[in-house]
């Protein structure tokens, strides 16, 4: 059963990585031209995803908020990221970052046994900050950019250069490998919690948005190259969206262009 | 020697004229520090004013401390040649309206939050960045980041950064695609309609 699981895994995963590299050498959505050749796609994905939602996992992570008791949620959000975050510790060493690599795992090993298997964060408080490193962001530390924007069905945004960091976040979580009747509520906790943890997100979303899906595409995009660049992207360029506002207005932004 | 004495005090007086259209009355720093208090007393009074009271409250800084024309014009991009007078007047105002609805919404209760300036950098034209995070005893703090402009004496708030998202950069894109598709009075008919739902969304005093 787990064999045909990972066989079937493996699979997806060279597809990714195929398409990870493919879209990899393309110019970065942020500097290119067109900021998003794949909208047509990428808009029937989201609106696939946005239906999805807005009638099932949205309900069902608001009912859960509202019944849940903030402690447990908290305890459940350390246990899931905990689990997740072996595909950081392997990240942060992939890219050169020794300290922090060593800070990462020493951070998992502590809330995995003295944090109760992860509901207790006992490592931040103790000088082990939790960092948020990926695949993609490794793929850019090594000189191949982020590629293009995607939606995907089920997943929501990604860029083409992280989609390798599906299958290195799968196999890095202990829950892939577990079996029986534990996996599917174990699954779906962690499915609906982490919609209930985006709910106040979401909801300033569509509070302020005119037109979501362009807002959450470009929200995802800046939200990346800031994460790429550890929170301290180079204030360099911040003001080119000001350049020539006589009405010329962001002709050489690096970050939005409209065509 | 009189000759020497006046040309000595026009050039005081054209040196003093020019350093005060260099450099701005006050610091940029000052101006993010009066909103952000501002922003504290309409967060820690939020319940007794009700939305139209932090609006109220909010209008006089954000009118005064924005550089709402340059940024509605930044923010239309190549649309904003394509508008008459009247349109673009009409945009602003908006726009405007919708800022500190935008504010007066999203700031609606306090839990212990503060505000703190991390350091201020130069950019070009003589632009600053002042850097600040938004601390909550709650979750981890929000780093955010202010464009600041000089223009004619003062400093003008031109674009706000969290946790390296430019908010003006999310309208860019999406106005762009409203006016693309269906022109530039849906797009105002849409912005009416949001400064209304955030109103409407508050609860009221």
């Amino acid at each position: 059963m787990l064999l045909t699981r990972l066989n079937h895994l493996i699979k997806i995963f060279l597809i990714l990585i195929c398409f990870g590299l493919v879209s990899g050498c393309a110019t970065t959505q942020t500097t290119a031209g067109d900021p998003d050749p794949l909208e047509p796609v990428n808009r029937a994905s989201y609106s696939f995803n946005d239906t999805l939602d807005v009638y099932l996992l949205k309900p069902v992570a608001e009912t859960y908020a509202e019944y849940t008791p903030e402690l447990v949620r908290d305890g459940l959000t350390n246990f899931f990221d905990n689990l997740a975050y072996l595909n950081v510790v392997l990240n942060s060493f992939l890219q050169g970052k020794i300290d922090q690599g060593l800070s990462d795992a020493t951070r998992f090993i502590f809330n995995s046994t003295i944090g109760l298997a992860g509901l207790v964060d006992v490592a931040t408080p103790m000088g082990l900050p939790e960092h948020e490193e990926d695949f993609g962001q490794t793929l850019e530390a090594w000189g191949i950019n982020e590629g293009l924007y995607v939606v995907l069905p089920l997943h929501g945004s990604d860029t083409g250069g992280n989609l390798p960091n599906l299958a290195t976040s799968f196999f890095l979580n202990p829950l892939t490998y577990v079996t029986g009747v534990v996996l599917f509520p174990l699954s779906a906790v962690n499915i609906i919690n982490k919609r209930a943890n985006l709910l106040e997100a979401t909801n300033i979303r569509d509070e302020a948005a005119v037109d979501p899906y362009s807002f959450t595409r470009e929200a995802y995009l800046q939200r990346r190259q800031y994460l790429i660049y550890d929170s301290n992207p180079p204030v360099e360029g911040y003001d080119d969206i000001f350049e020539g506002e006589d009405g010329t207005a962001g002709e050489e932004s690096g970050v939005l262009k409209i065509e | 020697m009189r000759a020497l004495t006046i040309s000595i005090k026009h050039f005081i007086a054209v040196f003093l004229l020019f350093y005060s259209a260099c450099s701005p009355a006050g610091e940029a720093v000052a101006v993010v520090e009066e909103l952000h208090a501002a922003l504290l007393n309409v967060m820690q009074q939020a319940e007794p004013l009700g939305f139209q009271g932090r609006y109220d409250t909010l209008a006089p800084v954000i009118q005064s401390r924005f550089d709402t024309p340059l940024i509605a014009k930044v923010i239309l991009s190549r649309y904003w040649d394509e508008l008459d007078e009247q349109q673009q007047n009409r945009f602003i105002e908006l726009f405007k309206r919708l800022s500190i609805a935008t504010y007066a919404s999203r700031f609606d209760d306090y839990s212990g939050e503060s505000f703190k300036t991390i350091s201020v950098e130069e950019l070009k034209k003589g632009r600053q960045l002042v850097k600040t995070e938004l601390i909550s005893p709650k979750s981890k703090p929000v780093r955010l980041e202010y464009l600041m402009h000089p223009n004619e004496g003062n400093w003008y708030i031109i674009s706000v950064i969290a946790d390296g998202v430019n908010d003006l950069s999310l309208k860019r894109a999406e106005y762009a695609v409203i006016i693309n598709d269906k022109g530039f009075d849906n797009l105002i008919g849409e912005l009416e309609k949001k400064i209304q739902e955030l109103g409407d969304s508050s609860p009221k005093s």
